[in-house]
Formats: structure tokens, C-alpha cells, sequence
């Protein structure tokens, strides 16, 4: 079970000035949610802590070995991103797009075998979209997409799950069956760090949460710490009114 | 998928017997059996032997490696649109091979000086994208273009400039000509060996084909990918060039029409590009030496013919 | 001439006793066992010199446009003199291929070396060059009697024109290939020799390419008393018309824009003798105009 950890890390975001150093410690069985308006940085963070784009200054580490030093394929086996925009050139099937997550597990002249194929066919029933495997995948709806992309990282089954909004698209039904299916993985000693537009989702299901604001700054810690009304005010910029709903914390904009 | 390769491979197949069998001069297959026994006329033997086996090797190999070459080049630029001479390769080739024919050198030498000119065209691209700083697929599409229009001011200068007797020459070279092929051994020999080459790195193309980040996310080393795929595509394509002249059309249609059918995987594409590209060629270039025989017509108008009907008809099945 | 009596008498006496050799106008030698019986031509002229050299009946096979003479017409063709038709050409099992230096793909000349096919290649840019080819090429055919007769009679009418324009009056000539792009010839052409045997000069004669591609303000600097070109029976067609917009060319002015039939100049065979005549004549008109 895999830790990432970040040692002063700065995002490189073009244009803008250095912001706060981050020390996050991303751990097994923890779900962390990031919250932020448009334009502060939460897509460019995911993408460093993957290794995708260099950090400006500061370093990840990935078991206590920074990302820079190590190799791709090792970075996929432990690290894996749930994007939020897809490119579709050249459509594949669904399940083939979601065999592509065994990609880092597989040698060059190996090809999949019966268990990737058992643990794709699995992942795609565990987000509803086993009866779409033989469809191509620009002929699906949003929704249908982001699952499969889902499906993929599952498939992939790295330590520490990234992902970008996963929730975007999806129907209240599924919005939730994703969400426990993160908290899930987090009872299993996966780590999940996930962006998220609804700070309602990350006050249900988050166990720690980390604000970014679009001047630089951050602050993170456990959920019970951070979702602090006058923070979140100052975060989006909006009036919010907190009730109780089901035992969590529950915000809405405020309209007077 | 074995099926629909095995499947390729028995159509290229009876298209070489084809080949070997059809021609100006008219050979019956019990004839053709006796000379690949070894036995048969000598007429026969020096027909099919020295003139017809060649030729058609030539031609499976030059297909092959153009339609390999233009998945590659597909997958790579992530458009369905890129063909082998997207980045002027071809250009970069004919002008070696122009220039060589107003020099008056030997064939053999022609035929160096366009692969010369190809592989300089490949690394002039490679140098110009590449020094700009970020790379990006369209950045690679945007530099060869503008090269290849850069080749072919200089093409059309030489044409204009060079001595009316060269013209015809020049032209047949322009527009492709299986017959020029001396050896078809070279170009057997690198298709061949690219495609065990690639098959490996198959799989890694799959991905690719996601996106960048995507891939790299999922453990692929996205530039040195890029930059062996972009060499690769590069040598098979001034092979190609090398052997026939620029033969149009094969390395954009080929691979397109295997997708609508077979599907995007590259495992598969890729080595039925190379059975079913070589078989297009063969058929074209049995049509170009018999429909007007005694008149020859170079390979690259049958290509046309015959691919835009077959794209069309598939394209119109798809929907 | 004595010269041409030794060699009739050597190729006479070789072909009783040894191979039948002779060399090209690439300069290699070709001998073969006997006399070609199977002959196929690699270009019009070719064919045109067969006939000519009295080899006319063992041509087995020419090339597109072999219209001349018009026994030619019925013989089988194996394609494009700049693309041939290999296996036609290989199954009527020639023993000799008459190949254009410059003109047949290089590429195909090499392959029937290849397969070991007898290839001679020609190309005569004189008027002894024609000569000579049509002794050579008799002495490969067996036909020396009729070959070298024909020769003869080339050589002999030539130099009897060349005499008889010894000393005439030098007409400035411009000679039209084509028109579209404008194409004319230099000196080291056959047509060219034609024009200097005739007293003409020709403008662009001193050109380094044999070919040379003008534009029309060199012709007007040139500004040549006759303007000459080929047509399809030396009829008047409208080839020349764009000239007729400069009326202040002298060739113009003076009437002077003549043809003459295009396959008897175009071609490097004994009919130049009668293309070398009729030129000779209208450059003589424009003498006169």
C-alpha cells in the first residue's frame, strides 16, 4: 500500500505567482477531496502529483522516492488519473478501453490474459456499464464515458487513485454509487485524492480536504476541520448557509 | 483476430498466384505450376521468374510498407487524415531522385540518392519541430507541410528546367512505377523486420492513441514513443519511395478501411495494413501492365481507381 | 569512300567467317553469333532505319508512333517507346533490341541486359551518324547490300546539297519545335545541321542545351528573317499565327513563315535528305522575298 507525500511543492502554474508550499501526505485509507473555484489549480495539481507536469519547485515522493527518479511504467503501477477531458481519434470498444488499464501490469509481447479480462469485465459491472462492452465509445452518452473511464483506473487497480471530477455528468444515482465505491477502496488501504465541484460530496464522503484558493493559498486537514463557513465563503466567493442533513454538514448559497 | 489476419493472408496469397499467372503474355496455371515445379518452357520460366515474381514482390513490399507506414503516421499525428507523405518525405525523395536522373547517374544510384533524400527530409523535419521548443503533434503536422510545399517548388523548378528528354522519366518517377523495381529484396527485408520491431510496441500505440497525458499516465514513455514511431514510419516510407516512386493513395486508404472493419487495435491494424496494403498494390499493378497492354499506366492511377470506390462503399456500409 | 569499301568488304567477309559485331552508339560493342532474324525497334527512327537499312522484313515488333514506312503500321507494338511492355517484348523472342540512347528508360534497357537480351543502341546526331547506323545496322541484319547502298545514297545526295549551298547567301532562321512552351534546337541538333547545311543560321544556335526553351523577346531580339516549324504534311496550320501580332518582325513583314513536313525533319533517318531538300528550298523563297 503505497504513500504520496508532498515536500514543499510549488505547482507550476504559467502566469502566475509562486503559491503556497504544499506538504500534503496522502495516506492509505484516506479520502481526500480538493475544493476550489474555476481557474485555482486543482487539475494542474493532480496532474504533478502524477508526474504528468513538473512542479515549479519542491518534489512528490511516492513511497519516499521522488516521482522524477523513477519510471513511467512504475509511476503507473502505483499512481493512477481519472482525466477530466478525453481525446477520441480513433474510438476503441469499451472494453478494450478499459483492458488499457492493465497496460502498465503487461510486458510488450504479452497480451491480455483471461484474468484482465475477468477484472475488466468486473470493473465495468461494478459501474454499471457491462452491458455497453462491445459499443464504441464516442457512441455513449457523457455520463456512460466517465464511467468507463472510471472503470479503467479500477481495472488498473493502482495504491493511489487520482481523479478529476468524476463526478461530473453523472445522474444522482451514480454520483453516489461512485462516491461509495471510493470510500470502498479506502477500506481495502487505497489512498483517493479527488477534485470536486460539490463540496457537498466531499463533506458526505471525504476524509480529508484540501481548499485552494485562485490567489495561491491553501489549507488542508481532516474534513471536520476544514469546512469552516467563513473559509468556504472566502473560497467561492459566495454567501453559504450550513444545515444539518443525515449527520453531515450541509451548504447551500445563500440568496439573501 | 487471427481469424481476420489468417483471412488477409490467404487473399494476398492468391493475389500473388494471380499476379504471377495474368500478363501481356497469356499463361495457363498448368503452365505456371510446371515453372514453379521448376520445369515449363523457357519463355515461361524467364516470364514468370525473371519478370512477373520480382515485380509482384516488389509490389506486396511497397504496399506493405506504405500502409504500415500510414497507420503509423495515423496514429502518431492522432489524425485519420495523415498519410506517409504528410511530412514531405516523398518530396525530400524525388527531388534526390530528380537530381541524381539530371546528373545522368545509374538507377542503382537514383535509387540511393532518393532514399538519401527522404532520410534528409525525415531529419530536417525531425530538427525543425523538435528546435521550436514544445512539440506537439500539430506543430510536427504544421512543419512537415510547409516542407513538403517547400519540396515541391523544388520539384516543379527541376521539371521546368530540366531537358526535354529527361521529362517523361522524371514524370513516371513522379507518379510511381512498380516496373523500376530492380530487387524486391531490400524492401521484403525492412518490411518484414519493422514489423517485428513494432509489434511490441503495438500495445504502447493503443494507448497513445488516448492522448498524451493519457498515456503517460498509464506508464508510456510518450516522446521516445513518438520519435521511434515517427523514424520507423520515416524509414519504411523512403523504402517505399525508394523502390516504386511515390505511389499515392495506399497509406491513407488502406489503414482507414481496416479500421472500419477490424476496429482501432493496433495489434491487429498494423500487420493487416502490411498483408492488405501489399495486396492492393499487387492487384493495382496487375491492372497497370494488362488493361491497355501493350500501353503501361503507372501503378498510382489504378490505386486511385480502385481504392476511392472500395473507401466509399465501406464508408457507406459503416454507418 | 575508300574507307566504306573496306568495311563492306570486312563485314561481307566476317559474316562468312566469325561473328556478326558492330558497335554502338554508346560505344559498346555487340557481336553476335549470326545475322538478327528477330529484330524488334525501340523508337520510330529505329524502325525507320531497319526498313531503310532492307532489314524491313525481319522487324518483329516497334514502338507506338512507328508510322513509317507504312508496312510498319502492321506490326505488333510493345508500347510506349519511354514504357515498355517487357513480356510482350520477351515473348516474340528477339535476337536483337534497337534501343535510344536517351530515349528508352534506362531502367528497362538495364533489364534486358539482365536477362541477357542483345541490345544496340543508337543515336546519330550527323549526317555521317545516319550513315553509319545504317551500315551498322545492315551488317547486323545481313543486309549489307541494301544497307550500305542506302548509305551511299545518303551520303552522296547530302553532299551534293552541302555543294550546291556552298556559297549561298546566309538567311537568319528561327526553327519552332514547339509552341507552348516555345522550344527550338541549337546547332548540335540534326535539325540544326539541317538549317547550316542550307546556308541558314540559325539564331540560337550557339545555345548550350539542344533543346532550349525561349521566350518570345528572344525571337523578337533574334529578330530572324525566316521563321520555320514542322507541321503535319508541311501544310500551313496555325502554329505560327502568334508571330503575326509582331509586324514588325522581318519575318513577318517579308512573308517568310514556312513549314516544312515535321516527320521527315523530326527523325534521325535517310528521309532527312528530302527534309535537308525542302528546306533548302524555302529558305530559298525567302531569298527571294
Amino acid at each position: 500500500m503505497s504513500t504520496l507525500h508532498t515536500r514543499d511543492l510549488i505547482m507550476n502554474i504559467p502566469g502566475r505567482q509562486d503559491g503556497f508550499a504544499l506538504n500534503l501526505s496522502i495516506e492509505p485509507g484516506q479520502i481526500w477531496g480538493v475544493l476550489g473555484p474555476n481557474g485555482a489549480g486543482k487539475t494542474t495539481l493532480l496532474h504533478t502529483l502524477a508526474g504528468l507536469l513538473p512542479a515549479r519547485s519542491g518534489r512528490v515522493m511516492l513511497d519516499g522516492s521522488s516521482l522524477t527518479g523513477l519510471r513511467r511504467r512504475d509511476i503507473a503501477r502505483h499512481i493512477g488519473l481519472v482525466f477530466q477531458e478525453r481525446q477520441d481519434s480513433f474510438p476503441a470498444t469499451v472494453m478494450e478501453t478499459a483492458l488499457i488499464g492493465r497496460h502498465p501490469w503487461l510486458s510488450p509481447w504479452e497480451s491480455e490474459q483471461g484474468e484482465d479480462q475477468q477484472r475488466a469485465q468486473q470493473a465495468l459491472a461494478t459501474l454499471d456499464v457491462d452491458h455497453l462492452s462491445n459499443r464504441l465509445l464516442n457512441t455513449l452518452s457523457g455520463g456512460e464515458r466517465q464511467r468507463v473511464a472510471i472503470a479503467t483506473l479500477m481495472t488498473q487497480n493502482p495504491d493511489i487513485w487520482l481523479l478529476d471530477e468524476p463526478t461530473n455528468h453523472l445522474d444522482l444515482h451514480h454520483q453516489v454509487k461512485v462516491m461509495n465505491l471510493l470510500r470502498d477502496q479506502t477500506s481495502v488501504r487505497k489512498a483517493v485524492f479527488l477534485c470536486l465541484h460539490d463540496l457537498n460530496l466531499a463533506a458526505r464522503w471525504c476524509s480529508h480536504v484540501l481548499l485552494l484558493y485562485t490567489n495561491g493559498e491553501a489549507c488542508w486537514g481532516p474534513v471536520e476541520d476544514m469546512l469552516v463557513l467563513k473559509a468556504l465563503e472566502r473560497l467561492y466567493n459566495q454567501r453559504l448557509t450550513t444545515v444539518e442533513a443525515d449527520g453531515a454538514p450541509l451548504f447551500v448559497p445563500s440568496i439573501s | 483476430m487471427t481469424r481476420s489476419l489468417s483471412g488477409l493472408a490467404a487473399i494476398a496469397l492468391i493475389a500473388v498466384l494471380l499476379a504471377l499467372a495474368i500478363g501481356s503474355v497469356t499463361i495457363l496455371s498448368l503452365e505456371l505450376w510446371q515453372v514453379i515445379q521448376g520445369e515449363g518452357s523457357a519463355l515461361n520460366r524467364t516470364l514468370i521468374v525473371d519478370l512477373r515474381l520480382p515485380r509482384t514482390l516488389a509490389a506486396f513490399a511497397t504496399g506493405g510498407l506504405l500502409a504500415v507506414a500510414g497507420a503509423l503516421m495515423q496514429v502518431l499525428l492522432r489524425n485519420p487524415l495523415a498519410d506517409p507523405y504528410i511530412l514531405g518525405l516523398s518530396g525530400g525523395a524525388a527531388v534526390g531522385a530528380l537530381l541524381a536522373m539530371l546528373a545522368g547517374l545509374g538507377t542503382l544510384l537514383i535509387s540511393g540518392s532518393a532514399f538519401a533524400g527522404a532520410m534528409l527530409a525525415t531529419f530536417l523535419v525531425f530538427g525543425l519541430a523538435h528546435g521550436t521548443g514544445s512539440w506537439t503533434p500539430t506543430r510536427l503536422l504544421l512543419t512537415g507541410v510547409v516542407v513538403a510545399a517547400g519540396w515541391g517548388a523544388v520539384i516543379t523548378l527541376m521539371l521546368a528546367v530540366s531537358p526535354a528528354d529527361q521529362l517523361p522519366g522524371m514524370l513516371y518517377w513522379l507518379m510511381g512505377d512498380v516496373s523500376y523495381a530492380r530487387t524486391p529484396w531490400p524492401a521484403l527485408v525492412v518490411l518484414g523486420v519493422s514489423i517485428v520491431l513494432i509489434m511490441p510496441l503495438a500495445r504502447n500505440l493503443n494507448v497513445l492513441a488516448r492522448g498524451p497525458m493519457q498515456a503517460a499516465a498509464l506508464g508510456v514513455s510518450v516522446r521516445p514513443l513518438e520519435w521511434a514511431v515517427y523514424l520507423l514510419a520515416s524509414l519504411l516510407t523512403a523504402t517505399a519511395v525508394t523502390t516504386a516512386g511515390s505511389v499515392g493513395f495506399v497509406g491513407l486508404i488502406v489503414p482507414h478501411m481496416l479500421r472500419l472493419v477490424l476496429g482501432n487495435d493496433q495489434r491487429i491494424i498494423l500487420p493487416a495494413s502490411a498483408l492488405a496494403g501489399g495486396t492492393l498494390l499487387v492487384l493495382a499493378d496487375t491492372l497497370a501492365r494488362t488493361v491497355i497492354a501493350p500501353e503501361q499506366l503507372p501503378v498510382g492511377v489504378i490505386t486511385a481507381l480502385l481504392g476511392v470506390p472500395m473507401f466509399l462503399y465501406l464508408l457507406h456500409r459503416s454507418r | 569512300m575508300i574507307y566504306r569499301v573496306f568495311l563492306l568488304f570486312f563485314a561481307l567477309v566476317s559474316s562468312v567467317f566469325a561473328d556478326v559485331c558492330a558497335t554502338d552508339d554508346a560505344g559498346h560493342v555487340l557481336c553476335l553469333p549470326t545475322v538478327a532474324q528477330r529484330i524488334v525497334a525501340l523508337s520510330p527512327g529505329a524502325t525507320e532505319l531497319m526498313f531503310a537499312a532492307g532489314a524491313g522484313n525481319k522487324v518483329v515488333a516497334v514502338v507506338d508512333y512507328s508510322d513509317y514506312p507504312p508496312a510498319a503500321l502492321n506490326l505488333p507494338s510493345v508500347g510506349n517507346y519511354t514504357r515498355i511492355d517487357m513480356e510482350a517484348l520477351l515473348a516474340l523472342r528477339p535476337d536483337l533490341v534497337i534501343t535510344w540512347v536517351t530515349g528508352n528508360p534506362p531502367a528497362q534497357v538495364e533489364l534486358l541486359k539482365a536477362l541477357d537480351v542483345p541490345q544496340f543502341a543508337i543515336e546519330p546526331r550527323t549526317f555521317e551518324g545516319v550513315s553509319s547506323v545504317l551500315e551498322r545496322l545492315s551488317t547486323l541484319a545481313g543486309t549489307e547490300q541494301q544497307g550500305f547502298a542506302e548509305a551511299e545514297r545518303f551520303h552522296a545526295g547530302i553532299a551534293a546539297l552541302s555543294e550546291q549551298y556552298r556559297n549561298a547567301e546566309p538567311v537568319s532562321v528561327f526553327y519552332q519545335v514547339w509552341a507552348q512552351p516555345l522550344m527550338t534546337i541549337n546547332n548540335d541538333h540534326l535539325i540544326g545541321k539541317v538549317l547550316q547545311l542550307c546556308g541558314g543560321v540559325n539564331v540560337f544556335g550557339d545555345m548550350p542545351r539542344l533543346v532550349p526553351r525561349i521566350s518570345a523577346e528572344a525571337v523578337l531580339e533574334a529578330d530572324p528573317l525566316v521563321i520555320l516549324t514542322g507541321s503535319v504534311g508541311g501544310v500551313s496550320d496555325g502554329q505560327l499565327d502568334r508571330w503575326k501580332n509582331y509586324s514588325r518582325l522581318k519575318a513577318v513583314a517579308r512573308n517568310n513563315l514556312l513549314f516544312v513536313p515535321a516527320s521527315l525533319i523530326s527523325r534521325p533517318t535517310p528521309r532527312l535528305l528530302e527534309a535537308s531538300k525542302y528546306v533548302c528550298q524555302k529558305l530559298d523563297i525567302a531569298r527571294e522575298h
